[in-house]
């Protein structure tokens, strides 16, 4: 495997690449936004909003921010396993890291159901609406995150010697994106009312 | 690094449950508080598994900026 001394103090290389830094900050003023334009929606329709926050689970909104940030932190490790060199070890907590977003997708499936089961689909009101764009657009995200995640272990297990250190960590950077992205989404969707 | 990690993580799920139970109380800044653990799990993610705190200060600040701004307007709308 190949790991190439990058200075990331210099402007250009942030860990992860610039390429992907950039598209972070996109998707976080992206989903800013539509969580900015749902607390003015918020505060025009105060009973909907506060009625619907009311019907949505907070315990499950926890558990899943519990499964996407130990999924980082098996992540981190997994970035740090490979700069050692030690790629048996970094396989296993990718492994574990992607446990956590598949852990993640079947709580969301069951949440999902549960609402779809009550009638609260996106046309349901206001509320809902944010709730399933911004859930499901985040949904999407975790998605292309495990297949990129699978792309890098398979790399791993088949041809180690052609596995750039670089690659891993945009990787792992646009995992952790879905993390930071689902710290924003979870305290104003689920928890202030 | 592995201890950096491991004491990330711990703090972390200490926020996570934190905010979940201040969520079902009447304590008067809740939302303050909820955003203020927000902030801190965003940045403890970005600074310490994404490696930030390794990166030039424009990327550290650029982050920083763009979490203030927007819990800022969140909170003031």
């Amino acid at each position: 495997m190949d790991t190439p001394t990058i200075n990331p103090k210099n402007v250009y290389y942030p860990p992860g690449g610039i390429l992907m830094w950039i598209i972070i900050f996109l998707e976080l003023f992206t989903f800013g936004i539509a969580l900015i334009f749902m607390t003015i929606s918020g505060r025009q329709e105060p009973e909907v909003f506060h009625a619907s926050r009311i019907l949505l689970n907070p315990t499950f909104g926890a558990i899943n921010t519990i499964f996407l940030l130990t999924s980082g932190f098996f992540m981190a490790r997994t970035v740090q396993l490979l700069k050692e060199k030690n790629i048996h070890r970094a396989s296993f907590f990718l492994k574990l890291t992607m446990l956590g977003g598949v852990l993640f997708l079947i709580l969301k499936g069951l949440e999902y159901w549960d609402k779809i089961e009550a009638g609260l689909i996106l046309s349901y009101n206001t509320f809902f609406t944010y709730y399933w764009m911004l859930t499901l657009f985040h949904v999407v995200h975790v998605v292309v995150g495990l297949i990129i995640l699978w792309t890098v272990l398979h790399s791993m297990s088949r041809n180690p010697q052609n596995l750039e250190l670089e690659d891993v960590e945009a990787s792992a950077a646009f995992w952790h994106m879905c993390d930071l992205i689902w710290l924003l989404l979870f305290p104003i969707i689920y928890l202030i009312y | 690094m592995k201890n950096t990690f491991f004491i990330t993580w711990v703090f972390l799920m200490l926020f996570t449950l934190t905010s979940a139970f201040m969520a079902g109380s009447n304590f008067q800044y809740v939302a303050l508080a909820i955003l203020g653990l927000a902030f801190l799990k965003f940045m403890a993610v970005a600074f310490y598994f994404m490696e930030l705190k390794r990166a030039n200060s424009f990327w550290q600040t650029s982050l920083v900026l763009f979490l203030l701004v927007f819990m800022t307007i969140i909170l003031i709308v």
